[in-house]
């Protein structure tokens, strides 16, 4: 069996995690109650999302905030990456999304499995009448797909139209405008859907 | 006419891409011009909230554009791609690879427009939400597109696996019958995801504190009207991979072509009639919290009723793929599968969406008198929707026929 | 008639710009047109907000149109590119 890696893939999720450890580094150095300018973006970050999953999510459940956080902050500045001439988005790559998109569905599940217990979680699915469960069953595996895909189809689309009109129009302004929008704007839009998507579903399991 | 098999599917190619973002486009178009029509509306009714309504009108439309951009891609793609020693079955896939993609996008531009628009009037409406209404608006959007990403993968499936392995005849139906199964379902789940997200914003913005319930009623009203475009994709996937060598080229390629129109022709309607049936709900329960559970019980029921033409679709599309066909030349024998697969398919749009609306307006009286009329109102509604239901059956007899009395 | 392999793909490609193009007409057409209509109702009921409505609308008409756009490069590109 041969094993293959997306060399460029790989770099760049590293050069992101790299990017989210800095950003970290320099947010808590010195804490202060006058907060100074990393201090106060991650303090915004951090509480925007701790009221969205408080919203979503009950006591027991809170604590996959930080995993909430992680998965925005990873998708973001992995989608953000490809402004910069010279490096690409890792989520260009079908396996980065779907690897969130499959650890979501498995913590999502886990979540439900321990806030409901196993029975409760398995009559879910043959909910409202028995011969729905495979289409439920087709259902919850589905939204893996759509999840993954979604961000893969706007980032990867995204970049296969830069390079398509870049290599038609001849000018100085519009690659930068389209990367601008599709790198910055859908980017961001798309790794917030990503993540409260992510949220919601494990909300939806665990009510 | 003697061309060599890279002509044709170069061919194919380019028209396939022209259908993929010509179809495309149609969605995503009307959904934002849906958006922006009700973004003036609603700065008419606050001006001062100008900003933040252009502002949230703006996101709306580009995650409603997502199936627009997916369109593009498949058509840059088809456009450009290298096809040195394909062979002729390729040319088929590669036009039903745009016809998937453009079709299902259709569905869930138009559908991605309904979010947006309410969540500018909600915001027009009530200031303080705009938060929470932005956020809403985004995920309903954003579930909204899944028919077209089923679209999508079905298409990059078409355009990119080796179909060599299929004989031409019949593979060249299986693949064309993938294409528009999958497409043409996902034209109604796409509206019909993005409808209970409009309401489900607009319903926030009128009762705030209940701003999780509704959405939990949204996602799974959503996710059952996606449940069409599901049995879609499945037919898709059948066709796609099942070993079509073997079968009698003619009439398998009328089976084929039949069972693709079937199930995708007949999910359209149960898609828009869910769709409507959870936009009910989901503005009831914004109207009356406290009613959610007998009204998410109902809706379920109606919906699962309203789905009742996709199964038969559904059925009509395994008989045709499963049950095999002897061969034979005659004009017979290839009209009247392909005839029973178009007559259960369009038989399936009107039931779907009659008794999809039955359940909306069932759902909408219930929401305002839960602790009273509900079961009356229940047993009235599934009788109801059983009549409605009388037309698809006949188009199933019909059908049934077709396949098997001739 | 003696039609070249070649014939046949430009063909096909200037049907595909044509259908690209026709198709794509139809959805920015509809919804920029229900976007002005509403924009003009809403000026009506306050045509104090002529000018922000007017803007506003012009916005969302932009957005509407870049489906439209999308067409018009791919129909472009097949007609004079490939």
């Amino acid at each position: 069996m041969r094993l293959e890696f997306n060399s460029e893939t790989l770099i760049m999720s590293w050069l992101v995690m790299a990017l989210i450890v800095a950003f970290g580094f320099l947010a808590t150095r010195k804490l202060s109650f006058l907060p100074g300018g990393w201090q106060t973006m991650g303090e915004i970050m951090v509480g925007t999302f701790q009221g969205l999953v408080a919203d979503a999510l009950d006591e027991r459940n809170r604590k996959y905030f930080p995993l909430v956080i992680t998965v925005f902050l990873f998708i973001w500045l992995s989608n953000m990456l490809g402004v910069i001439p010279g490096l690409s988005e890792p989520t260009r790559d079908l396996n980065t999304p779907l690897a969130y998109g499959v650890l979501g569905f498995f913590i999502a599940h886990y979540a439900g499995i321990q806030t409901k217990g196993i029975k409760a979680y398995l009559s879910e699915y043959v909910q409202p009448m028995f011969f729905m469960a495979p289409l439920n069953i087709i259902g919850e595996l589905s939204k893996v797909v759509s999840i993954s895909f979604r961000l893969y189809g706007n980032i990867m689309g995204g970049s296969i139209i830069i390079m398509v009109v870049s290599d038609l129009v001849y000018s100085l302004v519009l690659p930068p405008a389209l990367n601008a929008f599709f790198g910055l704007f859908v980017g961001t839009i798309q790794a917030f859907v990503f993540t409260m998507l992510t949220l919601v579903y494990i909300s939806v399991q665990t009510k | 006419m003697a061309f060599s098999t890279e002509t044709w599917v170069q061919a194919a190619s380019f028209l396939g891409a022209g259908f993929s973002v010509g179809f495309g486009a149609i969605g995503a178009a009307l959904g934002e011009g849906y958006a922006a029509g009700n973004a003036s509306r609603a700065i008419g009714k606050n001006p001062a909230m100008g900003g933040a309504i252009l502002k949230n009108m703006l996101i709306g439309q580009a995650v409603a554009e997502s199936a627009g951009i997916f369109a593009l891609v498949i058509a840059m793609l088809l456009v450009f791609m290298d096809v040195q020693g394909a062979p002729m079955i390729e040319a088929w896939s590669l036009l039903a690879s745009g016809l998937a993609m453009g079709l299902s996008a259709i569905g869930s531009g138009a559908g991605g427009g309904f979010p947006a628009a309410e969540a500018c009037l909600g915001i027009a409406d009530n200031p303080p939400t705009q938060n929470a209404l932005t956020t809403n608006m985004l995920i309903g959007s954003a579930v909204c597109q899944t028919p077209a990403i089923f679209g999508m993968v079905v298409a990059f499936m078409l355009m990119f696996m080796d179909w060599s392995a299929q004989p031409l005849w019949p593979g060249w139906a299986a693949v064309m019958g993938a294409g528009l199964s999958v497409g043409l379902a996902a034209i109604g789940s796409g509206v019909g995801s993005g409808m209970p997200a409009g309401a489900a914003t607009g319903g926030m913005a009128r009762q705030p504190g209940a701003a999780t319930t509704i959405r939990t009623n949204m996602l799974i009203g959503s996710a059952v009207s996606q449940t069409p475009a599901i049995f879609g994709m499945v037919v898709a996937f059948m066709l796609m991979f099942v070993d079509w060598n073997g079968t009698p080229a003619w009439p398998t390629w009328a089976s084929l072509l039949g069972a693709g129109l079937a199930t995708g022709l007949s999910a359209i309607g149960p898609g828009i009639g869910n769709g409507f049936t959870a936009q009910e709900a989901s503005a009831g329960i914004a109207r009356v919290p406290e009613a959610s559970s007998t009204v998410t019980t109902t809706m379920l029921i109606g919906q699962t009723v309203a789905q009742s033409t996709v199964i038969y679709g559904f059925l009509v599309s395994l008989i045709l793929m499963f049950i095999p066909r002897g061969a034979s030349e005659t004009m017979v024998a290839w009209a009247a599968p392909l005839s029973a697969g178009i007559c259960m398919g369009f038989g399936g749009i009107g039931p779907g969406v009659g008794e999809g609306l039955a359940a909306a307006y069932t759902v909408n009286r219930i929401a305002r008198n839960y602790e009273g009329v509900g079961v009356l109102l229940t047993r009235v509604m599934l009788v109801g929707q059983a009549v409605s239901e009388s037309t698809g059956i006949y188009a199933l007899i019909v059908s049934l026929l077709l396949l098997f009395v001739i | 008639m003696a039609i070249e392999g070649a014939d046949l793909v430009r063909a096909a490609a200037l049907m595909g710009a044509g259908i690209a193009m026709g198709l794509g007409a139809i959805g920015p057409g509809v919804g920029e047109g229900f976007a002005a209509g509403k924009a003009c109702e809403a000026i009506g009921r306050n045509p104090k907000e002529a000018g922000l409505l007017t803007r506003t609308m012009l916005v969302g008409q932009a957005v509407s149109e870049s489906t439209g756009i999308y067409s018009l490069v791919v129909a472009l590109l097949l007609i004079f590119v490939v």
